[in-house]
């Protein structure tokens, strides 16, 4: 009856290589063709000029770039503390016995996430505007008017101040995850942590953080991989400003590529963003599985480690003992 | 055995219906409904327009008579008609478009019109994929370097042989020339870059009946606003180019004179931006905005929009900004207000030898016709033709008589019979001060990337105006290298 039903191989490739193919048309062949135009000194339209590597030379030395790059490290190290953190610590308030009406925390927290990046960027200038913005307003109502600045022209603060709205907008989205998460560890053994007399804070440390460290690691990656590409909200705050005081990645090869008309450049730009975000999830995934394996685990790992020493060592003098022998 | 065909068919309409998403705009426009007056993105055929300007249109004649070709032209231009309201060029640029159309009924003409911001990213994309529109608005800092990819058509015979040579103002073709040729009929309106909007009344307070003519007296007017809690002066820089467009490209010429700036577009290397005139120019704007206090604080955070309402309410008692701005004012302020509102020049730089009463003004924008239309004659015989009605005497008597503007084409009017707002407009902009050119209509996007991206912080005193100075040659001379 199974295999009446169960279609050919055939279909079900010709079935997946529609996906597949979409799939290399709109990720694998531009990233080739921005490759390609890399190695070109091309100022848009059909003339170009081969250049080898001096692009990437270029990028080497681009100080902009480096900058750039900076920013977009500053916003992922904020926005994993930020986004993930707060949320992990909501997902542990919503799951405790005192919260009610968990169904609305969790839609209206989801909420931000489903405006888009520009009204955010929008909304948030509103509170951060001089003249007429909440944050001025609360500090001059509270008597504290010396404090009052153009928040998004203080070259020290405003990436503080652009990475907020992106925290505040993706903590809903990273508590859904984690949720999920949490809802799936077994009652059982929370109540067994209580039973022997574990406190709220032990519990999240030593149950349920190690229980969802594979959730928490998605939510890790996909936290730098958008981050690595923040674009909008900047684009629209502060379009990378005051001078580059704000400036990030994507942005900055936007500039290029189309201010400035530079677009082999700007190729090289892009294919910069691709290596250094490959790099920095990679090195992160080595980073936390090293510290998300906790002490037990390393120390059997060790143990097996000297385990597998000592037997290859024995085998080792026993096959020289029998050599003897003979 | 149907089911598989069925699927395999499925299957591949799906695929073709996602790949022809990924076509040419000219067939993205034909098959996307047209939508009047969307703001961001607006497609519209012959057949839509035709109907609003059938009165319009009887009396209208083509310039060189009936036309030969028949079939599709493409064009992409930013005249939406969110900015037709009030904005006399874009008002009288898109009836002349109608005017045309209904001329034309056997030519369709699509168009494809974005915010001039959206435009500028979406052409720039087109040329990179020589990919143009067939005509379409060639930016002047542009011309160069799309001339040199050899994406746009010689207008030079056009121009000269035209039946309106002898109307137009040959000024305004410098943005649009590379060695000698033209590459573009100036279009829209001739317009100021900047201007000084003030309030007389509350200068006069300050106890100026006119608006100053240094930068002391303007300081001197502060302790006075500051009394009453507003800023002289309003600005919005948030864009970066505003500072260049409408500040720097003006007062520069004071340090400079006129000779400095030619030879930057002639690229002799007669002239830096590392001279001592223009770094001085970059200190006293950096003094201006940083120290001196004039300015609303939050000039870098604000747009010029911004900037222009906080004149509106009353927030500062004058403020900076191009003729774009001009028309909103006298339709959104109270009758008052407007009465009190008049033009002036930047006040002269205390240490600036080569003032005069500039103002920079010009045409940004040239009608252009991509280079490959050449291959059909009867196409580009037709495009040419709405190039001399959209920038004709026809536009300049809609432009004249409607707004009290002027364009590439010299156009009379009765100037009594406008406001006094306008005619005071009119006379600023084309009669009382000396005209000087815009410094990004020209030279390349590249080197103004640098001086606006620096020059904000250079406001903000983190750094200094000979390191501006320095980078933006720097640029500079890497485009001429290139």
């Amino acid at each position: 009856m199974l295999n009446a039903i169960r279609p050919k191989k055939r279909t079900v490739i010709a079935y997946l290589a529609i996906p597949v193919l979409l799939y290399i048309f709109t990720v694998f062949v531009p990233l080739l063709a921005a490759l390609y135009y890399s190695f070109f000194n091309w100022k848009g339209g059909p003339k170009k000029e081969f250049n080898g590597l001096e692009n990437y030379m270029a990028l080497l030395s681009d100080s902009t770039f480096w900058a750039s790059f900076s920013h977009n490290i500053y916003l992922v190290v904020i926005c994993i503390l930020g986004q993930i953190g707060i949320a992990f610590i909501l997902v542990l308030l919503i799951n405790s016995k005192l919260s009610r009406a968990k169904a609305i925390h969790r839609t209206f927290g989801f909420f931000p996430s489903t405006i888009s990046a520009v009204c955010i960027g929008f909304i948030w200038m509103m509170i951060y505007d001089y003249n007429k913005g909440l944050l001025n307003w609360f500090l001059d109502t509270i008597g504290q008017h010396e404090k009052t600045q153009v928040w998004l022209n203080n070259p020290d603060l405003v990436m503080f101040l652009v990475s907020i709205p992106l925290i505040w907008q993706y903590i809903g989205y990273y508590m859904v995850i984690l949720l999920s998460a949490v809802g799936s560890i077994d009652t059982e053994i929370l109540e067994s942590a209580e039973i022997d007399g574990a406190n709220e804070i032990q519990k999240a440390r030593f149950i349920t953080l190690p229980l969802v460290k594979n959730t928490l690691l998605v939510c890790i990656t996909l936290c730098i991989a958008g981050n690595m590409k923040a674009f909008d909200n900047i684009l629209v705050m502060t379009k990378g400003g005051p001078g580059y005081s704000s400036m990030v990645m994507a942005l900055y090869g936007y500039k290029v590529s189309f201010e400035q008309s530079n677009l082999g450049y700007g190729a090289c730009i892009s294919v910069g963003i691709f290596v250094l975000s490959l790099a920095v999830i990679g090195g992160s995934q080595l980073l936390m599985n090293y510290i998300m394996n906790d002490k037990y685990d390393r120390e059997e790992a060790k143990l097996q480690k000297r385990i597998e020493k000592e037997r290859v060592k024995k085998m080792k003098e026993r096959a020289r003992l029998e050599g003897g022998k003979r | 055995m149907k089911k598989r065909l069925l699927s395999v068919l499925l299957s591949t309409a799906m695929v073709l219906t996602i790949l022809s998403g990924c076509g040419g705009s000219a067939e993205t426009a034909e098959t996307a409904p047209a939508e009047e007056s969307a703001p961001a993105e607006t497609t519209e055929t012959a057949e839509e327009t035709k109907e609003e300007t059938t009165e319009t249109a009887e009396a209208t004649e083509s310039a060189e008579g009936d036309l030969a070709y028949t079939g599709e032209i493409t064009y992409m231009h930013f005249s939406t008609s969110e900015e037709a309201e009030g904005n006399g060029g874009s008002d009288a640029h898109r009836t002349m478009i109608s005017e045309w159309e209904a001329a034309h009924p056997d030519i369709t003409l699509t168009q494809e019109v974005l915010a001039n911001g959206d435009y500028k990213t979406q052409i720039a994309t087109y040329a990179a994929a020589d990919d143009l529109p067939d005509v379409f608005l060639l930016q002047g800092m542009n011309t160069i370097s799309w001339v040199e990819q050899g994406l746009v058509y010689d207008m030079t015979d056009v121009i000269k042989n035209s039946p309106y040579a002898d109307s137009y103002n040959m000024d305004y073709l410098v943005p649009f020339t590379v060695d000698n040729k033209y590459y573009g009929l100036p279009i829209l309106t001739g317009g100021t870059c900047t201007v000084i909007v003030y309030d007389a009344a509350l200068w006069k307070e300050a106890g100026f009946d006119e608006f100053p003519t240094t930068w002391e007296e303007v300081e001197k007017a502060q302790e006075y606003f500051d009394t009453i809690g507003i800023k002289a002066l309003g600005f919005g820089n948030q864009g970066q180019w505003n500072l260049n467009s409408c500040f720097v490209s003006c007062l520069g010429y004071q340090y400079t004179g006129t000779q400095w700036f030619s030879d930057i577009l002639a690229g002799t290397g007669n002239a830096s931006f590392e001279d001592p005139e223009f770094v001085a120019a970059l200190t006293e704007t950096q003094y201006l905005f940083n120290e001196a206090g004039i300015f609303n604080e939050d000039f870098n955070a604000i747009t010029n929009e911004d900037a222009r309402e906080y004149y509106i309410a009353g927030d500062v008692a004058a403020y900076i900004c191009g003729n774009w701005d001009c028309d909103y004012i006298r339709v959104n302020v109270d009758e008052e207000k407007l009465a009190n509102t008049k033009f002036a020049v930047l006040p002269k730089a205390a240490d600036a030898t080569k003032y005069e009463k500039f103002q920079n003004i010009g045409l940004g924008y040239g009608f252009a016709i991509n280079a490959k239309v050449a291959e059909d004659p009867d196409k580009l015989a037709a495009c040419i033709d709405l190039g001399y009605k959209l920038t004709g005497p026809e536009f300049a008597a809609y432009v004249g008589e409607n707004y009290a503007l002027g364009g590439f084409c010299a156009g009379e009017f009765d100037l009594s019979a406008f406001s006094q707002f306008q005619q005071d407009f009119y006379n600023f902009q084309y009669v009382d001060n000396k005209g000087c050119e815009i410094y990004d209509s020209y030279v390349d996007g590249s080197v103004w990337g640098v001086l606006n991206t620096e020059m904000q912080e250079m406001v903000n005193g983190s750094i200094d105006p000979a390191t501006v100075a320095a980078d933006t040659q720097k640029a500079y001379e890497a485009w001429l290298g290139n």
